[in-house]
C-alpha cells in the first residue's frame, strides 16, 4: 500500500518501483537457488569442506596408510613418517583411524539425518494439514512430549537394551528421537502455506490435493525442508560421537566417538598424548562446522531478509 | 547551500532552484516550524542496487499547519517520515539536504540533543498502529514513561495527565491498565494520537494512521485529529493514500512522485484546479458516488525503477500531457498559481503565450487519460437479467471448541437474495459483517448451518450446500475467484503460463498445446501484451494491477458463469483501482457472466455494482437498485458507512 | 488462569506419557522381559540367577499377568516409591543409589543452566543491538564456531589443560578428603572438584541462548513498538531492556526445557570425564554393568527432572507475557 519502509523492517528498499511486498520473492526465482547458495561465502566454504569429507570418506583405502581396524603396531608409537599421528595403546595407526572414521560420520549423517527428517515431514505436515482437528490435537502432543523429553538418556536406553550394536541401530535410534522440533516448524509452515490464497486459487482451479501439495505447496518448503536436514545430519553426527563415546558405539568399526573413548578410557589425557585426544575432536568439529555453514546458506535461500542482514 | 540571506534570496528569479525561492516564501509567511531542504535519502543495500527513495526533497511547514502528503506506494512518503523522524535505519540514510525544526537543524543534530527534544516537539502516529504499543506493558505504563522522560510530572500527577488524554479521545479510563492485546484497533489508534500528544508537541507525523481500520472508525479517528489539532494547534503532516481524506483534513497538500515531491498547493486549490497531471491522476480517481455520471481516471503504467537513471520527467512514461521536453529536461519545483509545481507544461500552459511550444496540449484540471464512467442509465438496467444463483435463507454458525464449551457465532443470519447474468451485485459491509463468509458459502467453501443456494448453469441446477469434494471440482467450473491480494493469490514459484493453463487443462479439458494458446488469448484480454512476453514471467516482475488482470484472467479460464470478487481492488494503489474495476465491467458485458462484488467500499460498489446488499453483523440491512440505494438509504447503517466517504469535492462542485 | 491450568495439564499428560514411555522400553523385545534381561546379563548358557531375576521383576512389575495388570501393579510401585534394586549396587534400592548422585548433578546442571542463560541471554540482547558491529561479528561468529564443538571434547580437553598440564584443578571425583555435608572443606572441595566439569559445559550452554536471542530481538528491532519507542526520545538502555529485550525474551523462555536437555545429556559424558559422582557417571556405570533397573529409573528422573523445569518456564512465561495469560485459548 505505501512504501515499505513502515511495513517490513529496515531492510527492505522503499521506492523500487510499485511491488516492495514483491521483493521477498524477487530473489529465488530470478536466482537459481545454488547460485545464490554459491554466492554466499560460508555456504561456499561449507560445501568445499563436505565435499572433501566425502572424497576422504569414499577413498579412504587410498588415503589410509592402514586398515582402519588394524591394531597389530606397537603401543603408542610418536608420530613419524609411517604413523602420521602415532599409535593408540592398542597399536592403531591414528591417522587412518581418522580416516576411517569419516566413513561412520558421513553415513549416520546422512542415513540419521533422513530417518528424522522423513519422520518430521510426515507427522508436521499430517499434523499441519489436519490443523483443528483431534488428529492434530494428538500428533501436537506427541511431539510437543518428544520435544521436552531430552534425547541423548533416551537414545542410551534404547541403545543399551539392544543386543545388536551397530550403525543400523544408531541411526534407527537418532531417527526416531531427534524429529519433534522439525516436525513442529513443519507444521507451522504448512498452516502458514494451506492458508494462503494461491492455493485457494489452485483449488478454484481443479487441482487434486497431491498436484496442490507437489507442485504449489511443497516448493515453498523445499529450503526448510533442507535446513531441517542438515541441522538433523549435524545433530545426528553429534549424536553419533557422543554415543559412541559412551561404549554404545559400533565396535566392529572405527568413529571418531569411538577413538575418543578408547582415549579418554586408556588414559591418554592423564599420560599427555594429545594427537589421540586433540586430532579426532578437531576433525568432527570441522565436518560439524562445514554443515553449519551450509545451513546458513540454505536459510538465506528460506528467509530472504536475511540476505541483507549478513 | 541550505542557508541563504535574504538579500540573495530576493535577488534570485524563478529559475534558481528551489532553496533559494523557498527561502523568499519563508520571509512572506511567518517563521516556519519545519523547514525542509534539498533532503535526499539513500538506501544502500549490500545485495541489491543503491537507490535514492527521497531526491532533493524541501519545503515549509508552519507553526500550526496542517500538511497532506500524498502519493502512490513506493513513493517515497513513508520513507521521507522517517527521514524527518531521524529513525531511518540501514542500509537507508539521509545523504543530502538539511531539516530544521524550530531553526535547529536536527539531521545532522547529535541523537542525544535529538532524543531530548523528541515527544516534546515532534510526536508521530503510526502506520499499522496496530503495533505500535509494547504488547507487554501496561498501557499506562507506555505514556508514563514518555511523559516522564520529557516533563517534570511524576506519580499521580502523570495519572492525571493520562486519565485527561484519555478523555481526550475519549477512551473509558478503565482501559488505562490494559494490555494492548486487549483493545480494539480503533481503541489502540486512538490511543496512539492520545500518546502523541502527551507532551503537547508543536509537530504531530501521522503516517497513514488510519490504514488497515473499517471506514466508520477511521472517520471517527479522523475526526479526532481534526478537532484535537483546532483546539491544540500543533502542526500536522498527514501522510496518506487514502486521498480523498487527506483533501478534506488538509490546509495544504504535498504529492510526491518517485521520491520528489510533484506539487505544492493550497488544498482547496489543488482540488480546482491541479496543476500537474499526477496530481490530477490521483484526484481523478475520486468522485462523488451520488452523482448522475461518476467518472473516474486512473494513471495506467508504473512508477520508474529508482535504482536506475533517469532523465526528464520522471512522471513522462505515464503522462498524457507530456511533451518532447518532458522526456530530456527535469523540472523543477517552481511557483505557480499560488502553489509550486514540478511540471514544464503545467508552467508554459499558464505562461505567456508567446513562449507556447507546438503540439502543448490545452490546460485541463480532469486526468487526460484513461476513464471509466458509470451513468444513471447504466445503473437503470438493473435486475433484468436471468437469475442464475439463488441464496434462500442462509445461516451459517460457527462453532469453536474451547476447551469443553462450545462458543457459537451467527456470522450470516438468515440472508436471501439473487444474483443475474450480466449483473454485477456488490455486497456491501465493514469486516466481521459476513460478506466474506457468504462468499465461501457461495463457492462451496464452506456450508452453511441452514438454508439453500441454488446455481443453475449449463448443467442444469446445482444444491451447491450438498456439495461433496468430487462435485465441488466440477462447480469451480461455473464459479471463480477473484481474491483480495494479488501478491498472496498468485503462488511466486510458478510461472504465468502455469497459473493459466492449469485450469483450462482441468476445467475445459484442453491439451497442453491448446491450453497454451488459450492461456496467450486470455493474457490480451486482460490486456497483458505482448502475451509471449508474459507468459514466461513470475509474478514478482508485475505490478499489483498486473497481478490483479493475471488473477482475473485465470478466474475467466473456466469459463464461469458467476465470479466472485472479493475486495479485488482494496490493495491496490488507488491511481490504478478503476482500471480493474473497468476490466470487471468489460467481463460483464462482454462475456455475460454475473458477477458478486464483495467490498467496503460504497463508491466503488457504485461504479460497477447494478444491485446492492448492505450487510451489517450478518443481517442484510438494506438491498436495491445501486444508484438508489446510494441517493437514498433507507437505513441507518447504510447512511453511516455513506457519511464516512469523504467528499473533498463537495465544496469545488458547489462553487463551479 | 485458563492458561495456568492448560500448562498444569499438559504437565500431568506428559509425566504420564513419560511413566508409560518407561514402561512400554523393556517390553519392546519378545519373551519374559526378566528372564531375557538375565540371560542377557549372564550370557546364553549361564544359570539363572534367582536374585537377579527378582531384581528384574521388581523393575518391571508383575510379568506374569497381562499387560494390562502389569502397568497397573507398575503404576502401583511407582506411586510407592518402589522403583527396583540395583543391580550394581546390590541390595540396595535404586531410588538410594540415585538419591546419592541426584544433589551432584542437580548442582552441576543447576548452575550451569542458569549461568547459561543469563550469559546467552545478556550477550545475544548486546550482541542484536549492536547488530553488524564488530562485537555482534565476533559474538555471532565465536558462538558459531564453538558451537560445533563436542562439549565431552572440550572437557577432555580442559582435563588435559587445567587439571594434568597446569594442575589448577582435582582431575576426578567430587571430593577427596573431607567428609560429605554442610561444612567448608567439604564445600571447597565440590566447587573445586566441579570447576571443571561446570567450565566444560558452561562453554557450549550458552551459545543457543545468544543465538535465538540475538535472532529475535533483532527481528523484534524491526517492530513498530521499538520505533515509537525511539521516536517516543526514550534513553537507548530503557529501548533496549524494557522494550526490545523483554519481548525477545519471550521465546528463550519457552525453549527453556530444550536446552536443559542438552546441557543433561552434555552432563552425562563430562561426569565420565570427569569421573564425577552425580548421575552422569552412574548411568555410564548403569551401561556397563547391564544395571536396567538404575538405568530405567535415571531415565525417568531426568525425563521428570526436565518436564518439571518445563513446567516452571511455562508458568513463568503465562506471567511475562499477558497474552499468554488471557488471550489464548
Amino acid at each position: 500500500m505505501t512504501a515499505g519502509i513502515v511495513q517490513t523492517g529496515s531492510e527492505e528498499r522503499p521506492g523500487d518501483a510499485t511491488d516492495e511486498r514483491g521483493e521477498g520473492d524477487a530473489g529465488y526465482s530470478q536466482q537459481r537457488w545454488w547460485q545464490l547458495l554459491w554466492s554466499n561465502t560460508k555456504a561456499r566454504v561449507g560445501i568445499i569442506l563436505l565435499l572433501a569429507f566425502i572424497l576422504i570418506a569414499t577413498f579412504a583405502p587410498l588415503i589410509a596408510p592402514y586398515e582402519g581396524t588394524r591394531s597389530d603396531f606397537d603401543a603408542l608409537l610418536p608420530v613419524s613418517g609411517d604413523h602420521l599421528l602415532g599409535t593408540t595403546s592398542q597399536g592403531a595407526d591414528i591417522f587412518s583411524q581418522l580416516v576411517y572414521g569419516s566413513r561412520v560420520s558421513l553415513l549416520v549423517g546422512l542415513f540419521g539425518g533422513l530417518v528424522s527428517t522423513a519422520i518430521a515431514l510426515v507427522i508436521g505436515m499430517w499434523s499441519g494439514y489436519k490443523e483443528g482437528t483431534v488428529i492434530d490435537d494428538i500428533l501436537s502432543f506427541i511431539t510437543n512430549v518428544a520435544i521436552v523429553v531430552p534425547v541423548l538418556p533416551l537414545m542410551i536406553v534404547l541403545i543399551a537394551y539392544s543386543e545388536v550394536r551397530g550403525i543400523p541401530l544408531i541411526v534407527f535410534v537418532i531417527g526416531i528421537t531427534s524429529w519433534a522440533g522439525h516436525a513442529r516448524a513443519k507444521r507451522s509452515q504448512i498452516i502458514t502455506l494451506r492458508n494462503r490464497d494461491f492455493v485457494t486459487a489452485a483449488k478454484f482451479a481443479g487441482e487434486g490435493s497431491g498436484r496442490i501439495i507437489f507442485r504449489e505447496i511443497m516448493p515453498s518448503m523445499t529450503s526448510l525442508v533442507a535446513a531441517g536436514f542438515v541441522g538433523a545430519s549435524t545433530g545426528a553426527i553429534g549424536a553419533e560421537a557422543g554415543l559412541s563415546f559412551l561404549g554404545l558405539g559400533d565396535p566392529n568399526s572405527i568413529s571418531w566417538g569411538t577413538m575418543l573413548y578408547q582415549a579418554d578410557s586408556q588414559g591418554a589425557v592423564g599420560q599427555g598424548l594429545w594427537a589421540w585426544v586433540l586430532a579426532p575432536g578437531l576433525i568432527l568439529a570441522l565436518l560439524i562446522t562445514s554443515l553449519t555453514f551450509i545451513n546458513f546458506g540454505v536459510d538465506l535461500l528460506s528467509n530472504p531478509h536475511l540476505r541483507e542482514d549478513s | 547551500m541550505t542557508t541563504t540571506d535574504a538579500t540573495t534570496a530576493a535577488a534570485t528569479t524563478e529559475s534558481v532552484p528551489t532553496s533559494q525561492t523557498l527561502a523568499a516564501d519563508t520571509r512572506r509567511n511567518s517563521h516556519p516550524l519545519l523547514r525542509v531542504r534539498d533532503l535526499s535519502v539513500r538506501f544502500e543495500p549490500k545485495m541489491s542496487p543503491a537507490l535514492t527513495a527521497v531526491d532533493k526533497v524541501s519545503f515549509d511547514l508552519l507553526e500550526g499547519e496542517f500538511v497532506g502528503l500524498i502519493g502512490e506506494s513506493g513513493s517515497g512518503k513513508s520513507t521521507l517520515a522517517m527521514a524527518l523522524l531521524s529513525l531511518l535505519e540501514r542500509p537507508g540514510r539521509i545523504s543530502n539536504g538539511s531539516i530544521e525544526f524550530d531553526g535547529e537543524d536536527i539531521a545532522s543534530m547529535s541523537q542525544e540533543d535529538l532524543r531530548h527534544r523528541r515527544w516534546r516537539d515532534i510526536a508521530t502516529v503510526f502506520q499499522s498502529s496496530m503495533n505500535s504499543l509494547n504488547p507487554v506493558m501496561r498501557v499506562e505504563a507506555q505514556f508514563r514513561d514518555a511523559i516522564e522522560e520529557h516533563s517534570e510530572l511524576r506519580g499521580d500527577a502523570v495519572t492525571e495527565r493520562v486519565r485527561e488524554l484519555f478523555s481526550m479521545v475519549m477512551i473509558d479510563e478503565k482501559f488505562m491498565s490494559a494490555y494492548p492485546h486487549e483493545l480494539s484497533g480503533g481503541m489502540k489508534q486512538r490511543i496512539n494520537l492520545a500518546l502523541a500528544l502527551c507532551n503537547r508537541p508543536r509537530f504531530v507525523l501521522l503516517d497513514e494512521p488510519t490504514t488497515g481500520l473499517d471506514v466508520v472508525v477511521q472517520r471517527s479517528i479522523l475526526e479526532a485529529v481534526r478537532r484535537l489539532q483546532k483546539e491544540q494547534g500543533f502542526a500536522v503532516l498527514f501522510i496518506s493514500h487514502d486521498i480523498g481524506t487527506v483533501m478534506e483534513l488538509s490546509d495544504r497538500i504535498f504529492v510526491m512522485y518517485a521520491g520528489q515531491l510533484v506539487e505544492q498547493q493550497a488544498a482547496t486549490t489543488l482540488v480546482k484546479d491541479p496543476l500537474h497531471p499526477y496530481s490530477k491522476g490521483l484526484l481523478g480517481s475520486y468522485s462523488n458516488p451520488r452523482a448522475d455520471t461518476v467518472r473516474v481516471t486512473y494513471i495506467p503504467g508504473r512508477p520508474p525503477d529508482l535504482t536506475r537513471p533517469i532523465s526528464g520527467c520522471r512522471f513522462a512514461a505515464r503522462c498524457p500531457e507530456a511533451i518532447e521536453r518532458c522526456s530530456s529536461d527535469e523540472p523543477q519545483l517552481l511557483p505557480l498559481a499560488g502553489g509550486r509545481v514540478a511540471c514544464h507544461v503545467a508552467h508554459l500552459q499558464r505562461g505567456p503565450s508567446e513562449d507556447k511550444p507546438d503540439g502543448l496540449p490545452e490546460q485541463t484540471t480532469r486526468f487526460a487519460g484513461p476513464e471509466f464512467v458509470k451513468t444513471a442509465e447504466d445503473s437503470d438496467r438493473a435486475r433484468r437479467g436471468e437469475v442464475f444463483l439463488e441464496v434462500d435463507s442462509v445461516t451459517k454458525v460457527f462453532e469453536r471448541r474451547r476447551g469443553l464449551r462450545k462458543q457459537q457465532t451467527l456470522a450470516v443470519d438468515d440472508v436471501s437474495f439473487a444474483l443475474r447474468k450480466g449483473e454485477v451485485t456488490a455486497l456491501v459491509g465493514q469486516s466481521g459483517s459476513g460478506k466474506t463468509t457468504l462468499a465461501r458459502m457461495i463457492t462451496g467453501v464452506d456450508k452453511p448451518s441452514s438454508g439453500t443456494i441454488r446455481f443453475t448453469g449449463s448443467e442444469g441446477t446445482i444444491a451447491v450446500e450438498k456439495l461433496r469434494t468430487r462435485q465441488l471440482r466440477d462447480y469451480r467450473k461455473h464459479v471463480q475467484m477473484v481474491f483480495q491480494d494479488p501478491y498472496s493469490s498468485l503462488n511466486p514459484a510458478l510461472t504465468l503460463r502455469y497459473t493459466l493453463t492449469r485450469p483450462l487443462r482441468n476445467h475445459r479439458g484442453l491439451s497442453a498445446q491448446e491450453a497454451d494458446a488459450v492461456a496467450g488469448e486470455l493474457m490480451e484480454t486482460v490486456a497483458l501484451t505482448p502475451s509471449n512476453r508474459f507468459l514466461d514471467r513470475y509474478p514478482h516482475e508485475l505490478s499489483g494491477g498486473q497481478r490483479q488482470r493475471v488473477v482475473i484472467a485465470r478466474a475467466l479460464a473456466a469459463n464461469p458463469e458467476l465470479i466472485v470478487a472479493d475486495e479485488p481492488i482494496s490493495s491496490l494503489d488507488v491511481s490504478i483501482r478503476a482500471e480493474v474495476l473497468e476490466l470487471l465491467q468489460e467481463l460483464v458485458t462482454g462475456h455475460d457472466i454475473g458477477v458478486l462484488y464483495i467490498t467496503h467500499d460504497l463508491l466503488s460498489a457504485r461504479l460497477l455494482a447494478d444491485e446492492i446488499l448492505v450487510l451489517s453483523q450478518g443481517r442484510v440491512v438494506e438491498q436495491g437498485n445501486a444508484l438508489e440505494v446510494i441517493r437514498n438509504p433507507q437505513d441507518a447503517y447504510t447512511r453511516t458507512l455513506l457519511d464516512a466517504i469523504p467528499n473533498p469535492f463537495e465544496q469545488a462542485t458547489t462553487t463551479s | 488462569m485458563r492458561y495456568f491450568v492448560r500448562k498444569i495439564a499438559f504437565f500431568l499428560a506428559t509425566l504420564w506419557a513419560a511413566i508409560t514411555l518407561n514402561f512400554i522400553i523393556p517390553r519392546l523385545q519378545p519373551g519374559d522381559p526378566a528372564e531375557v534381561m538375565v540371560q542377557k546379563l549372564a550370557g546364553k548358557d549361564a544359570q539363572l540367577n534367582p536374585a537377579a531375576v527378582q531384581a528384574m521383576r521388581a523393575m518391571l512389575g508383575a510379568p506374569d499377568g497381562n499387560l494390562f495388570t502389569q502397568y497397573v501393579s507398575y503404576l502401583g510401585a511407582l506411586a510407592h516409591g518402589d522403583f527396583g534394586i540395583s543391580y550394581t549396587y546390590y541390595p540396595y534400592p535404586v531410588t538410594e543409589v540415585i538419591g546419592q548422585a541426584l544433589p551432584w548433578t542437580l548442582v552441576l546442571v543447576g548452575v550451569t543452566q542458569i549461568l547459561a542463560f543469563v550469559i546467552g541471554i545478556t550477550l545475544g540482547a548486546y550482541a542484536a543491538w549492536r547488530r553488524n558491529t564488530r562485537f555482534d561479528s565476533i559474538v555471532t561468529l565465536g558462538s558459531t564456531f564453538i558451537g560445533t564443538l563436542p562439549s565431552f571434547w572440550i572437557a577432555l580437553l580442559l582435563l588435559f589443560v587445567f587439571g594434568y598440564t597446569v594442575g589448577w584443578f582435582p582431575t576426578s571425583g567430587g571430593y577427596s578428603a573431607s567428609t560429605p555435608g554442610f561444612n567448608g572443606p567439604f564445600i571447597t572441595e565440590a566447587v573445586s572438584h566441579s570447576f571443571l566439569p561446570a567450565l566444560s559445559l558452561l562453554i557450549t550452554a550458552p551459545i543457543g541462548w545468544i543465538l535465538g536471542m540475538r535472532n529475535t530481538m533483532v527481528m523484534n528491532l524491526g517492530e513498530d513498538y521499538i520505533r515509537l519507542a525511539k521516536a517516543k526520545g526514550l534513553p537507548d538502555r530503557v529501548v533496549a531492556l524494557r522494550y526490545a529485550a523483554r519481548n525477545a525474551l519471550l521465546p528463550s523462555v519457552t525453549g527453556f526445557a530444550i536446552a536443559l536437555g542438552g546441557v543433561l545429556g552434555g552432563s552425562i559424558l563430562v561426569e565420565q570425564i570427569y569421573d564425577y559422582p552425580g548421575m552422569g557417571r552412574l548411568m555410564g556405570e548403569a551401561i556397563g554393568n547391564r544395571d536396567f533397573p538404575l538405568l530405567q529409573t535415571l531415565l525417568l528422573f531426568i525425563i521428570v527432572g526436565v518436564l518439571l523445569a518445563n513446567l516452571v518456564a511455562d508458568l513463568l512465561y503465562g506471567v511475562l507475557d499477558p497474552r499468554a495469560r488471557r488471550a489464548q485459548s
